[in-house]
């Protein structure tokens, strides 16, 4: 298993807050006497490595563990304890796991838990199966897992197509009440900021909440909550990442906090087994390199090569990252230099890539609003049958940039696509309807508007030497971050209108208490986040709905900036790419059906 | 409307499950009644036609080359099947009664024929 995420370094005690969680795991699994086996929800096990190394689970009667599917569990354990999300899918799964062995006259033990909480349409189905009487049922409530000493997530996929294609917003009352939580350790944070509709929804929750039950009155160590609803910029997703860490995780994909790759990648003999490596902030090397632009990765390792050795003399200027590789290994040096050039180098066969190039330059005219015949590129895209995550994601971008395509060009487009990818299509086109990233013009184009307030396009930056945040996509700032930024800077209520034009409402308040000591929400005053002994105020980002790698690098970048009067935490639904984003909304269960 | 458009979903849905496509193409007709009761459907209802449509075509093939590798792939995939198999007029027709762009049949016709290495046809387009 891998290594856990380092998290001293932390602004607030985030190790404290996964020993909790790790403690409420225990007690869980002690809640069941004697051996048992542990069957997991398979979108689960990767979230919990992050909290767990299989050993404790060990010490805790855990004899074997099992990811939950629709064969029957054989083993001799008389208890079974089921760890899960609350989907009734997944609960028609448990239930026939029991009336199998009901059949089959097997006395067994059931403990379903549910995290972070149990449904009333989960315990419907048991009920209804007729099985309920069989399983006890109790809740873990983990939500806000730490995956770095800045970044927290929820780790709840679907929540962006929930909030905006089915209008379920339930994945917000678990946003809410881990804010809660994290509060109820942290303390009240007297400052709370928002933009976009998913963000008044819980701040509102939140406010029920408080006076439920109320907080614990202790300092607060976070001063300021903004809360951003990914609906209000879908442009930034849309575009390719090109920080190292954004980059890794387009092209071979992080997940909870690690990627796989082949052993070749890594320079070793070729095997079917890929190697997992663990990428977050404990590894030196990659907290250096993680935020930077992909185009610097290269020069500063090989910076570091030079200076490693005293005998560089030999080292000729200018080469490739393929050959520092060999001189990497030559010189046997850290194995985090030979990790980092081998994955850098496995990047630069993408990066290299004509395609991705011109698909860079697409984006950029889409992103200035040249009219450059982008959509002649997505038709042969269309046309060369591309992936289509890949292509919904340039069209989307052109949708959004332009304001909505023109009626012809969005009737031919969209037939292309159903022509060329199957017809059943036609509802991932309409979940994009839905979630407003397509759609046909109608007379308004907000986008250059904002794009002039933000200064989201920024010419002539130095990459290796960054001075804005507009370095992670190489000219564009993303548009999420610059809110934040005018957010703490006061600036809200000054750009009004601007804000007007971006969706959902937006709105600055106190979190404070009443002369009775009745926690109270006010119409944000003056707010000065300054503290007054020089410290520098800490800041928590939520991200409703995902949050690519590169706008964390942002967040990043801005708290590392010399003058820098906050420090940022970053919270949300989900770590997301543009790609992964729209892979829950490309709907293709019955497919999946058929080749079942 | 949206109702309506959910329970075309259902419908569809359970349409394409089943193997058989005569049933399949009764509900996709049902499916393009309800979309043209409603202007703003206009291209669902057209979309939905040529889905029949197709379905019939791909049954037809089937039966004519006696292959089942037809049904459930897309239009473009269709072309390019009929290509490899190198029964041009096939896919000559489906281009015409599908209003295919050139670009794209050429695309497609060069995928299709570098896939079953035909290189003198390729040389010759």
């Amino acid at each position: 298993m891998a290594q856990l995420p380092n998290l001293d370094n932390a602004s607030i005690n985030l190790g404290a807050y996964r020993d909790h969680a790790r403690k409420e795991l225990v007690d869980a699994l002690d809640s069941m006497r004697g051996k048992k086996v542990l069957v997991l929800d398979p979108k689960l096990s990767g979230p919990l490595a992050l909290i767990v190394q299989i050993a404790l689970l060990k010490e805790h009667g855990v004899e074997n563990l099992y990811h939950l599917t629709p064969e029957p569990i054989h083993t001799d354990c008389k208890n079974v304890m089921y760890l899960v999300r609350p989907r009734p899918g997944l609960m028609k799964l448990i239930a026939g796991h029991v009336r199998h062995d009901n059949r089959e006259k097997l006395q067994r033990q059931y403990a379903v838990y549910f995290m972070p909480r149990k449904t009333i349409a989960c315990e419907k189905v048991l009920e209804d199966a007729g099985i309920f009487a069989d399983v006890t049922l109790g809740e873990f409530p983990l939500d806000l897992l730490p995956f770095d000493e800045d970044v927290l997530s929820l780790e709840l996929d679907a929540a962006y197509k929930e909030l905006l294609v089915d209008g379920d917003r339930s994945c917000l009352y678990d946003v809410a009440k881990a804010l809660w939580r994290l509060q109820a350790v942290f303390g009240t944070i007297p400052n709370v900021k928002g933009k976009g509709r998913a963000a008044s929804h819980v701040a509102d929750l939140m406010a029920r909440m408080r006076r439920e039950q109320p907080l614990p009155q202790i300092p607060p160590e976070i001063d300021t909550m903004v809360l951003i609803d990914r609906q209000v910029d879908m442009i930034t997703p849309m575009c390719s990442q090109l920080t190292y860490e954004g980059l890794l995780d387009e092209f071979i994909h992080i997940s909870n906090g690690s990627v796989e790759v082949d052993p070749t990648v890594m320079g070793q003999a070729a095997n079917p087994k890929k190697i997992k490596i663990p990428l977050n902030s404990t590894d030196k090397l990659y907290r250096e390199l993680r935020d930077l632009n992909f185009g610097v990765v290269g020069n500063i390792l090989r910076q570091k090569a030079t200076a490693m050795r005293e005998d560089y003399k030999d080292l000729p200027q200018n080469q490739s990252v393929s050959q520092l590789k060999d001189f990497v290994k030559r010189l046997n040096i850290l194995p985090e230099m030979t990790r980092h050039t081998n994955l850098a180098q496995h990047l630069t066969t993408f990066t290299t890539n004509p395609a991705f190039l011109s698909r860079l330059n697409i984006e950029q005219s889409m992103l200035e609003v040249r009219p450059e015949a982008p959509s002649e590129y997505i038709e042969e895209m269309i046309d060369k049958q591309e992936p289509l995550p890949s292509v919904l994601r340039l069209l989307c971008l052109l949708s959004l940039t332009c304001g909505g395509l023109p009626r012809k060009q969005f009737d031919f487009l969209r037939r292309e696509i159903l022509q060329s990818y199957g017809f059943e299509y036609t509802f991932t086109l309409n979940n994009l309807e839905k979630a407003g990233l397509l759609r046909r013009q109608d007379g308004r184009n907000t986008y250059p508007a904002v794009r002039r307030a933000l200064k989201l396009v920024v010419e002539g930056q130095d990459d290796s030497n960054p001075t804005d945040i507009s370095y992670t996509f190489s000219g564009y700032a993303p548009l999420s971050i610059r809110l934040i930024q005018q957010a703490l800077q006061d600036r809200w209520k000054s750009m009004d209108e601007l804000l007007r034009s971006l969706p959902g409402p937006h709105f600055e308040k106190t979190q404070a208490l009443d002369a009775d000591g009745t926690p109270v929400e006010h119409e944000a005053q003056s707010i000065s986040v300054d503290r007054p002994d020089g410290q520098r105020s800490l800041v928590l980002v939520v991200f409703l709905g995902g949050v690519t790698s590169a706008e964390i690098s942002a967040l990043r970048f801005l708290s590392g900036q010399e003058n820098s009067k906050h420090e940022f935490l970053a919270a949300t639904t989900k770590l997301v790419t543009g790609t992964s984003l729209l892979q829950t909304l490309i709907d293709d269960d019955w497919r999946l059906r058929n080749n079942k | 409307v949206l109702v309506k458009e959910s329970y075309q979903a259902a419908l569809e849905r359970s349409g394409r499950g089943s193997a058989l496509t005569t049933p399949r193409i009764k509900i996709l007709e049902q499916a393009i009644e309800l979309y043209s009761q409603n202007k703003e459907y206009a291209f669902h209802a057209k979309m939905a036609d040529e889905a029949a449509k197709l379905l019939k075509a791909q049954q037809e093939l089937e039966i004519s080359t006696r292959q089942d590798v037809f049904v459930d792939s897309s239009v473009s995939d269709s072309i390019r099947t009929c290509i490899a198999m190198g029964n041009h007029k096939a896919a000559q027709k489906l281009r015409v009664d599908f209003k295919v762009p050139d670009k794209r049949f050429y695309w497609l016709k060069i995928k299709a024929l570098a896939h079953a290495r035909d290189w003198d046809a390729l040389d010759k387009f």
